[in-house]
């Protein structure tokens, strides 16, 4: 048993040293996505591969609650010096695309493992269809480059070159990978020689102790989190606007369970896994990682005094069906899951709005694009391949201030560059970069508004991806009386007779002159917005985050010539309805969910669950293609037996009994 | 000696955040005098004239005497904290009003739903879009709209703006547009004052030059009266030297300057902190020390590499980042008024929450009531024997054993323990600093001293230093007025950039000699202005990248090279620097040349500090007292480090009292006085 009372100083320690290895890593690193994305993790395991500290200044928020454990055990015969590898989202379920490559050593004390360093770098390619190895049309896991399941990379201190070499064979960018694996290990080294000094400051026995005491506190922290959120059982779910090239919207649905200090995580009811590389490979593990982001956010946000590591995840338990989106089976293609992880997490963050509706903001804005421009200079004649900013939107009004403008909640972690060094590197012109008026959803805490981006190319064939984009058609939802936030939209060439709107397109191919004007989701709002201080909604108005005619449209704050009419305000908000609901949604959603009915949509994935996994998303496409003119569970029973009736060689779906709870 | 001579004083003075330090030497007799006196926050400058009037009194320090006198201010960087500066208006292309806001993205705490960034110090409704475009490469696209710029100058002046920033998109390639606008607002509102981004800081990235320009002219209507009323001040006072200011590049300039150039003498305060303590090390024969500096709140850090400070961009003022050239120091929101805490499991926490220095530690008697850091050191006997800050501050025992007891019972564990406990983790959460600037940096601490000074840092010094594996221990002979003598012994030095923008290829050599020359006529008329009569030091340096990288690393340049137009040594130069800072370099890769820097230094006069031989002697504790170690309760020697002489030694446990600190030194570390009057500690194990 370790001593709780200085449980702090090997908390420190034990960070500090986490802290070392992603500074290591991003010093040494060679690609942009580890030195200035900080696309990567570093952590500290006990001796079953349970992350035990993370850094909290360097690196993506995704990992602190990962375990290696599984992948640990897939290679034997461990010696001091090897570092071992998978970047396989099949082999384990510790790599969840294939960019991502983990990596993990043993810390061996007197000939025993007494730890284990570990981390993963997202490589800027690994090869397969497309470049940079992501995209949303993908379908099988075999197109998003080349795998390699868990082995050892470095044996007793020596790289393992052959298999450097069949890397390098296969990916676009081999300096890039390769330099960055080689900074991994050395930070890997990092973590080694520091948690062995950590060893011997406090003796083997007390090391191994005090590692666990640091889980137990992270697991007591979040149980006494979960003890003060009352009992009960909330639903929740929320959408993607388009699950593949089909285009038809992939719901994911939470139950969410909270009995004393435990909380179960039901996806049951999420979409069947997709023909798309939207899937997230959490192979069923009810504490997997992806699973549990949105949790590690809420946990933070309301005790930033928790410690980030495995404990806090022993009170969840997720229940995600095989075959599901959220649970896909081999081969599907995984690689865009960072899309499908988002609106995971705003799902959990309304589940548990239900519970706490008191202590959380609303929705985030949930898209963030990544943009990225391929054209030519028109006075080297060479092709230029260059990131832009990416397009982020607001958060969620908070309970006790507006959601941050234009990124901020879960999207906080994206720098962007300075338009003058973009500019001067790549072949465009912006004409616009700021803040989209009036996309924040009203309410007594505003929304963030949404970012808006225009630029202008100049040279033929210029072709634009804009990875993630999402909510184009389901807004970020507004709590207690607020409303939704804006919707995403890319426009080309907006104000012209030419205009040319792309809905939820990702890619666009661009000619001379052509102006492409891109827009992210806003946050929702939180509250009603008649009570937001009239003073406010003027100091927005003059600010032009809002137009004087949303202020009368949604606050009913009457504003002329800048001045607030306080009789014509009064009078105009005691007209005004208040938003009944826990949750804003917006036209788009209510439209669709007046056909497709929670009813209907449960109906749905029971029978898409009854049915072997290659028939559902092919039997989810053409019900609802054959939803047109119909509504609810009676139309989802009548399309399901024209799809029948189309295609006899399916099979009877098994529908689990009728009553289901409901 | 002296008698014949008249006297020469020259003087440092450095305001902190409680105290006003004054260091001064008299250069003919060799004589050092110091002084703390409490701040008078509502009437900055008059406790500087206490302090003088204290000086003559004490010292007979004669205002006419004073040849060199060297100031630091809080008054810009209070300015921003306290949200208390001009109401300014910003001008900028119409599409990107909100480049200040949005800023670069990323938000310090990444875990938390609620992270935010600062409401900015121009509110949206003063930001006016000009519709116009320079474009990348420095040609004009549209001119500025002249009517939208009357516009703005109207509407700025009726919402109350006193001044404009005027910032453009590629002004660091071609500032017409800025001047153009910056003559419209002139003739339209001579009232108004004005900066344009390039007059400020001339570099790449519009987000970091428009903001830096902002902080400018936010603090310039306080900074240029205060200094005119110290100017004024000091004439009456008798004061024959002009005022030199100490700026956050760790050099100075004159007032003058200072009130146009206000940005650049924010972090001053820290920067000669670690000034002064490069120099006391250099004295010392220490060349790789760390420095930490511990206060009421926070503590400070720096590395002094090959006895230099060392130089960043990025560093922050309050809640906003500072891209000018500014002596690196990381900073923890941890000091002697943290408070101590524990949680529902019985875990042990210091910090973040704090006492400041009102209440303040329980100890201090000022009401405070929660235990503090300071209250641990005292229960446990490290702190308390004597008084603190020159006597302004009485220690109390018992209001700090009341207040850790409360903790203890929390714990159901012994007081001493728990105080122990305290400190312990303290200094942990200092270690985790520590350790991510050693890694950011890529320099093992142990190879390290550690130089403690303010009034805190004695105190954990060691500690700490046993902590990182640091063998040595480097305490000043006054470690509470180390900024105070940063300023003293500083030279001038401003700094100048251009960004050229470009491959590294010998077709960059026409714009990087137009860039170095026009930096270098700049800098000697700089140096001319502040009167520097001796050989100018210009050190020309670079700031480069490997093509795809996004930040750039600085690299030296020898002036010869620009010269010879050696495009090769120049990328060597740049290789072994990317080598050294990152472990790799790419020889086969694209270099891009960003920025050209330059650095103008005039050396400051050579002050001969007095010394005095080392005669080894083991040296005398004034008493014993009791102190907890390692858990035990022992009667430890206690030494006054006036008489401390040079060449005495002793071993710890020790405490060393002073009137503006306490050292604590543990077991296993031996002491020895040098003829500076540093106290070297050294690990005897």
């Amino acid at each position: 048993m370790f001593d709780r009372m200085t449980l702090r100083v090997l908390a420190n320690h034990a960070r500090a040293a986490a802290e070392n290895m992603a500074y290591t890593l991003n010093r040494t690193a060679h690609s942009a996505f580890v030195k200035e994305t900080e696309d990567f993790t570093v952590m500290l395991m006990n001796r079953k591969g349970e992350t035990f500290a993370v850094p909290m200044d360097l690196g993506a928020t995704w990992y602190p609650g990962l375990t290696y454990g599984r992948v640990i055990g897939m290679i034997d015969d461990y010696r001091p010096g090897d570092v071992a590898f998978t970047n396989d989202p099949y082999s384990g379920f510790v790599a969840t695309h294939v960019p991502d490559t983990h990596l993990w050593k043993p810390i061996f004390h007197n000939g025993e493992i007494v730890a284990w360093a570990g981390g993963h770098i997202h490589n800027t390619d690994m090869g397969g269809a497309v470049p940079a190895s992501l995209s949303r049309a993908l379908t099988e896991i075999h197109q998003e480059g080349i795998r390699f399941p868990p082995m050892k990379l470095v044996n007793e201190g020596v790289f393992d070159e052959k298999i450097l070499r069949i890397m390098s064979t296969n990916v676009r960018k081999p300096d890039l990978n390769v330099g960055d694996i080689r900074a991994l290990v050395g930070a890997l080294n990092t973590g080694e020689r520091k948690a062995l000094a950590i060893l011997r400051k406090f003796g083997k026995e007390a090391f191994l102790a005090g590692v666990e005491a640091l889980l137990d506190h992270a697991e007591e922290q979040a149980r006494a989190m979960l003890r003060a959120m009352p009992d009960g059982c909330w639903e929740f779910a929320d959408y993607a606007d388009e699950d593949s090239t089909a285009a038809n919207p992939c719901r994911l649905k939470l139950r969410l369970t909270i009995a004393g200090d435990t909380a179960v995580l039901d996806f049951t009811g999420s979409d069947p896994q997709l023909a798309s590389a939207l899937n997230v490979p959490s192979g069923g593990d009810p504490r997997h990682t992806m699973l549990l982001v949105g949790i590690y956010y809420i946990l933070y946000t309301l005790n930033p005094k928790i410690l980030l590591n495995t404990g806090l995840t022993r009170p969840f338990t997720c229940i995600a069906p095989e075959g599901s989106v959220l649970n896909p089976s081999f081969p599907a293609a995984v690689g865009m899951r960072s899309l499908t992880c988002a609106r995971l997490r705003s799902v959990i963050f309304g589940g548990f709005s239900r519970a706490v509706p008191h202590l959380l903001p609303a929705a985030p804005a949930g898209n963030n694009c990544i943009v990225n421009v391929m054209t030519t200079d028109e006075r080297t004649h060479r092709t230029v391949i260059a990131a832009v900013n990416p397009v982020v939107g607001g958060g969620g009004g908070m309970p006790h201030r507006d959601g941050t403008n234009g990124s901020g909640a879960d999207a906080a972690y994206l720098r962007n560059t300075p338009i003058e060094i973009t500019e001067t590197e790549t072949p465009i012109e912006f004409l616009k970069y700021g803040l989209a008026r009036d996309s924040g959803g009203a309410g007594r805490w505003r929304g963030g508004l949404a970012t808006e981006m225009a630029f202008r190319v100049f040279a033929p064939d210029s072709r634009v991806t804009v990875r993630n984009r999402d909510r184009s058609f389901f807004r970020p939802w507004g709590v207690l009386g607020g409303l939704a936030g804006g919707l995403s939209d890319m426009i080309v060439n907006p104000g012209t007779p030419g205009m040319r709107r792309l809905g939820n397109i990702d890619t666009t191919v661009l000619q001379p002159g052509d102006v492409l004007e891109i827009r992210s989701a806003g946050g929702g709002g939180r509250g009603d917005p008649r009570e937001r201080e009239p003073w406010r909604v003027a100091r927005d108005v003059a600010g032009a985050y809002i137009s004087a005619e949303v202020a009368g449209r949604d606050y009913g704050v009457v504003i002329e010539d800048g001045l607030i009419d306080e009789t014509a305000t009064a009078a105009r908000r005691a007209a005004m309805r208040a938003h009944e609901g826990h949750f804003h949604f917006g036209a788009e959603r209510e439209g669709f969910e007046a056909q497709w009915t929670a009813d209907a949509y449960d109906l749905l994935t029971a029978i898409l669950a009854g049915l072997p996994i290659h028939w559902r998303f092919f039997a989810k496409t053409e019900i609802f293609r054959r939803m047109e003119g119909r509504a609810g569970a009676a139309g989802v029973t009548a399309a399901l037996a024209e799809v029948r009736a189309r295609f006899p060689e399916m099979p009877a779906p098994e529908l689990p009994d009728a009553e289901g709870g409901r | 000696m002296g008698g014949e001579e008249a006297t020469d004083w020259k003087i440092g003075v450095d305001i902190g955040g409680t105290f006003i330090d004054f260091c001064a030497l008299e250069t003919r007799a060799g004589r050092v005098a110091t002084l703390k006196v409490l701040t008078t926050p509502a009437n900055p400058g008059a406790e500087l004239m206490t302090g003088l009037a204290l000086l003559a009194e004490r010292e007979g320090l004669a205002a006419e005497t004073v040849t060199r006198f060297v100031h630091g201010t809080t008054v810009g960087i209070n300015t921003i904290l306290q949200r208390k500066g001009a109401a300014l208006a910003l001008f900028t292309n119409a599409g990107f009003e909100d480049v200040i806001e949005l800023a670069r993205l990323r938000m310090p705490d990444v875990y938390s739903l609620f992270c935010s960034r600062p409401d900015q110090l121009v509110g949206r409704d003063m930001i006016f879009g000009i519709p116009g475009r320079m474009r990348a490469d420095g040609r004009e696209e549209t001119a500025p709209d002249r009517s939208a710029v009357a516009e703005a100058v109207a509407a700025a002046k009726t919402k109350g703006a006193v001044g404009i920033i005027v910032s453009f998109l590629h002004a660091w390639r071609n500032d017409e547009h800025e001047r153009a606008v910056k003559r419209e607002i002139a003739s339209l509102a001579p009232e108004l004052f004005t900066f344009t981004s390039a007059e400020v800081w001339p570099v790449i990235r519009e987000y970091e030059r428009t903001t830096t320009a902002i902080l400018n002219g936010y603090v310039h209507p306080r900074v240029s009266v205060y200094l005119a009323a110290l100017e004024e001040r000091l004439a009456a006072h008798g004061v024959g030297a002009k005022a030199l200011m100490t700026k956050s590049n760790g050099g100075l300039m004159n007032a003058a300057e200072g009130k146009r150039n206000c940005v650049s003498m924010l972090l001053s305060g820290t920067a000669s902190g670690v000034i002064g303590t490069a120099w006391l090390a250099r004295r010392a024969g220490e060349n790789r020390v760390l420095t930490l500096d511990v206060g009421g709140t926070s503590s400070d850090f720096a590395l002094i590499i090959d006895g230099e400070a060392q130089f960043g961009t990025g560093e922050s003022i309050g809640e906003f980042p500072l891209y000018i050239p500014s002596v690196s120091v990381s900073s923890i929101g941890l000091g002697g008024g943290s408070i101590a805490s524990v949680d529902a499991s019985g875990v042990l926490r210091v910090g973040p929450e704090s006492a400041g220095s009102s209440p303040g530690p329980a100890c201090y008697g000022l009401g405070g009531e929660q235990a503090t850091l300071t209250d641990a050191m005292v229960v446990t006997g490290w702190l308390g024997h004597s008084d603190m800050a020159y006597g302004q501050l009485a220690i109390d025992r018992e209001p700090a054993r009341a207040a850790v007891s409360r903790l203890a019972e929390a714990l159901r564990r012994p007081l001493a323990e728990t105080a122990q406990a305290i400190i312990d983790i303290a200094v942990s959460e200092l270690f985790v600093e520590v350790e991510k600037l050693a890694s950011r940096a890529g320099v093992d601490p142990s190879e390290f001293t550690l130089l403690p000074f303010g009034g805190g840092g004695p105190m954990l010094g060691v500690f700490l230093a046993r902590e990182l594996g640091m063998a040595r221990v480097l305490v000043p002979p006054r470690p509470g007025v180390v900024s105070a003598l940063g300023g003293l012994v500083a030279d001038l030095r401003g700094d100048f950039i251009r960004t050229v923008f470009g491959d590294l290829s010998a077709d960059l050599l026409p714009a990087m000699h137009e860039a170095s020359a026009a930096m270098a006529a700049e800098a000697r008329a700089w140096l001319a202005a502040h009167g520097h009569r001796g050989a100018a030091d210009l050190r020309f340096s670079a700031d480069m990248r490997y093509g795809g990288q996004s930040h750039e690393i600085e690299t030296a340049l020898a002036s010869v090279w620009l010269e010879d137009d050696d495009v090769t040594a120049i990328a060597r130069a740049f290789h072994g620097t990317h080598l050294k800072l990152f472990d790799f370099c790419d020889e086969s890769s694209r270099i891009e040349l960003v920025n050209l820097r330059l650095a103008a230094i005039g050396a400051g006069p050579t002050l001969d500090f007095p010394d005095e031989e080392e005669v080894a002697a083991p040296a005398e504790p004034e008493r014993y007292v009791p102190v907890s170690v390692s858990g035990a309760e022992r009667p430890v020697a206690l030494y006054r480090r006036d008489s401390l002489r040079p060449g005495c030694h002793f071993r710890g446990p020790a405490v060393v009292a002073q009137e503006d600190t306490t050292t604590a030194i543990p077991p296993g570390m031996a002491a020895r006085v040098d003829r500076h009057g540093n106290l070297h500690l050294e690990s005897a194990e």
